[in-house]
């Protein structure tokens, strides 16, 4: 209960900003303001390569979660994957950190 | 600008490893007081919500002009907010999750970490801290002294970042590097137009409502 009281105010901004990004996708994607164009690198390797070249590149290996067709819901996990991680990496930075200084 | 696998060269894909790795433990030493604060742990919500939107930022594309698009990069963004050095390990961390959806090649997470994360990261904060320096001569508010120099120094980091990405592209002998470097600035110059609005956007935002969460604020030494 402590933890959740000290914390109440990084937890809201949490959940309100991702409430926000998940809005912002939704409405992006609904309403078509978002590209399905190339990047300016795929652009590139398109305009001197050809699209099937680039689709056609070697890699070691499949990424994982690549069966995830749907846009939205990559966008979800994504951001979950996102907070998990950098949330854990960092909490794991301070406590070396400060045991280094104790 | 996320490089796929198979682009690169083994030699240039081994190098920029070796550098970003390089880059990355030092980044850890030198990341600064900001984690050995005694409320540090406070902070550590924000980083992941930071986390959140350059992941959603870069995973939405803006149309640009010439049937290409556009993402944000974010590396001077997070620089700006958490520190040089500890943007280079966001920005790690996150391509390390975008490739998991095919987003960026795994083996090419060298090589994309240095043009995002110490060439968008590193370079655009010093060159933040540059035009921040300069605009210290006029009287603008604080506030839009670091916008504004967030816009110009992100921008120039964006398009610093596109013309070693062209080298690598180059080096490697995926396109001859006389057409990949022009072409990849060349898009840049247009893209690099929608990091500069985003970032200056979200610095100045923060500034009005959190300005503490800028963390290098005595490093840009705004006055």
């Amino acid at each position: 209960m402590g933890a959740i009281k000290k914390y109440k105010w990084p937890l809201i901004t949490i959940l309100t900003i991702f409430a926000a990004l998940m809005f912002v996708i939704a409405v992006g994607f609904t309403i078509g303001f978002l590209s399905d164009n190339p990047d300016g690198l795929e652009r590139v390797l398109i305009d001197y390569n050809g699209e099937e070249w680039l689709e056609n590149l070697f890699s070691p290996w499949i990424p994982f979660l690549s069966w995830i067709t749907n846009e939205y819901v990559a966008g979800i996990i994504g951001i979950v994957l996102s907070i998990s991680v950098l949330t854990g990496t960092f909490y794991l930075i301070t406590r070396l950190k400060k045991r280094k200084l104790s | 600008m996320h490089i796929p696998d198979g682009l690169l060269d083994p030699i240039t894909t081994i190098v920029l490893w070796i550098v970003t790795i390089t880059i990355m433990v030092l980044g850890y030493f030198r990341m600064g007081k900001m984690f050995e604060k005694e409320d540090s742990e406070k902070m550590i919500p924000y980083i992941g919500v930071l986390a959140a939107i350059i992941f959603a930022f870069q995973f939405v594309n803006y149309p640009v002009p010439g049937g290409t698009s556009g993402h944000l990069v974010g590396g001077t963004l997070v620089a700006i907010i958490l520190g040089p050095w500890a943007s280079v390990i966001v920005l790690f961390l996150i391509l390390v999750i975008q490739s998991l959806f095919g987003d960026g090649g795994i083996t090419a997470l060298g090589a994309n970490a240095f043009n995002m994360g110490i060439i968008g990261g590193i370079v655009g904060f010093y060159l933040v801290m540059l035009f921040v320096k300069i605009l210290n001569n006029t009287s603008l508010k604080k506030e839009l002294k670091v916008t504004i120099a967030t816009a110009i120094g992100s921008y120039i980091a964006i398009v610093l970042a596109s013309f070693i990405c062209g080298i690598e592209i180059g080096i490697s002998g995926t396109i001859p590097i006389e057409i990949a470097v022009p072409a990849m600035v060349f898009w840049h110059i247009l893209i690099g137009i929608g990091e500069a609005i985003i970032s200056a956007l979200i610095v100045f935002y923060i500034y009005k409502t959190k300005p503490d969460f800028i963390t290098t604020e005595s490093i840009l030494k705004v006055k």
